[in-house]
């Protein structure tokens, strides 16, 4: 009899204390659920901070800043320098390519001081758009800005404005403020983007990369006279070195 | 077993992030390729998130997530799911800023996101498995 009691007392606890521990069990789930809610929440924070961060700091710029890296610099449809210069140095670019905004500022001045306004080296630019639809846009405008014999000071006007890739900064506002600022007439420029020559244009910039095998942005070749086209150097570095020895060669 | 297998695929992903610093800071292949890559995507201006480089990032976050696989009590599985989840969140953001933004992918970044994803999934399992207190 008092055996069966003692079970009866052994049972009640172990009921007792399972229901503890169950309930333990469902408070430290519920805890840990919580917390976890609480990680995807901030996770979800995070993502917007850092949409809005990137909208924000890599959109188009608000004001058109101006280049000077082409001033006074004769050009004769899209031919920058003395057009009877010997050697012909041209430069494959995507308009949104940050690479080419960088040779814009690191490779373009010192070329373009010592040796184009010298009378060596003329230059000559082929905008390719591989990079995506606003650099289609960009690239037809171009064209309507060498049609101005504006083609390289559209080009630097757009680096030194050049705003994140496809974030669909490129508007005909972006662009129309772009020309303007580079001296050329907008409206001329953006009606010739709409025509065939424009699209016909960076048919041939394409066609003319593929023979060269530029396959990345800023690719700058060299040719003497009528001679062979060659690539001299990629990518936004100083060409003195390289132009000195092919000069000489 | 879940710690070991998180602290694996961290060493991974801190690996990842270490090569995606070098090459962010070494500059290699300072060009815009047409064969779309890593390049692009590490040339663009989403590689860096508030002056920040993403790959730093990548690499600070991977250290705070092994920082916290040292102990294994409650507070520390909870401080790793944190970072984890926060760390997927980021993730998911970057490769949808790689595959509809860029249109370029970077087999690296992919990489490092999948890395996110398992640690993600290893934190969270590892935190709700543990022994009840």
């Amino acid at each position: 009899m008092s055996q069966s009691k003692q079970e009866l007392r052994a049972q009640r606890r172990a009921h007792r204390e399972a229901l503890e521990q169950a309930h333990t069990a469902a408070d430290t789930r519920r805890r840990r659920l919580f917390r976890l809610g609480a990680a995807v929440a901030s996770a979800v924070v995070i993502v917007a901070i850092a949409a809005v961060v990137s909208t924000s700091s890599n959109g188009a710029p608000k004001s058109v800043t101006a280049s000077t890296v082409v001033q006074g610099v004769p050009e004769t449809n899209g031919v920058l320098g003395d057009p009877n210069a010997p050697v012909t140095i041209t430069e494959y670019v995507d308009l949104q390519c940050p690479v080419c905004a960088q040779a814009s500022t690191n490779t373009l001045p010192t070329l373009i001081e010592d040796y184009v306004k010298t009378g060596k080296v003329k230059l000559e630019a082929r905008t390719l758009h591989f990079l995506g639809p606003d650099s289609t846009t960009a690239a037809k405008v171009a064209a309507g800005a060498q049609q101005q014999n504006k083609l390289w000071s559209f080009l630097e006007t757009f680096y030194a404005n050049q705003g994140s890739e496809n974030s669909g900064y490129v508007t005909d506002d972006f662009l129309k403020s772009v020309a303007t600022t580079a001296g050329v007439n907008a409206d001329q420029a953006l009606e010739y983007a709409k025509t065939d020559p424009a699209t016909a244009a960076l048919d041939k910039a394409n066609a003319d990369a593929q023979a060269v095998g530029a396959d990345s942005t800023p690719t700058f070749t060299i040719k003497r006279g009528d001679g062979q086209e060659t690539t001299l150097a990629v990518g936004a570095t100083d060409l003195t070195t390289a132009l000195d020895k092919a000069l000489a060669g | 077993m879940t710690r070991t297998a998180t602290i694996a695929v961290a060493l991974a992903g801190l690996a990842i992030a270490t090569y995606l610093t070098i090459v962010h800071y070494a500059g290699g292949e300072p060009v815009c390729a047409i064969a779309h890559g890593c390049a692009t995507v590490q040339k663009s201006t989403y590689a860096t998130f508030a002056g920040v480089p993403v790959a730093v990032l990548g690499l600070l976050g991977y250290v705070a997530i092994l920082a916290s696989l040292l102990k294994d009590s409650e507070a520390a599985r909870t401080v790793t799911a944190f970072l984890a989840i926060g760390g997927l969140g980021f993730s998911a953001w970057l490769t949808y800023v790689e595959v509809f933004e860029l249109e370029a992918i970077c087999i690296w970044c992919v990489g490092s996101a999948i890395c996110m994803v398992l640690l993600a999934v290893l934190a969270t399992t590892r935190l709700l498995r543990a022994p009840a207190r």
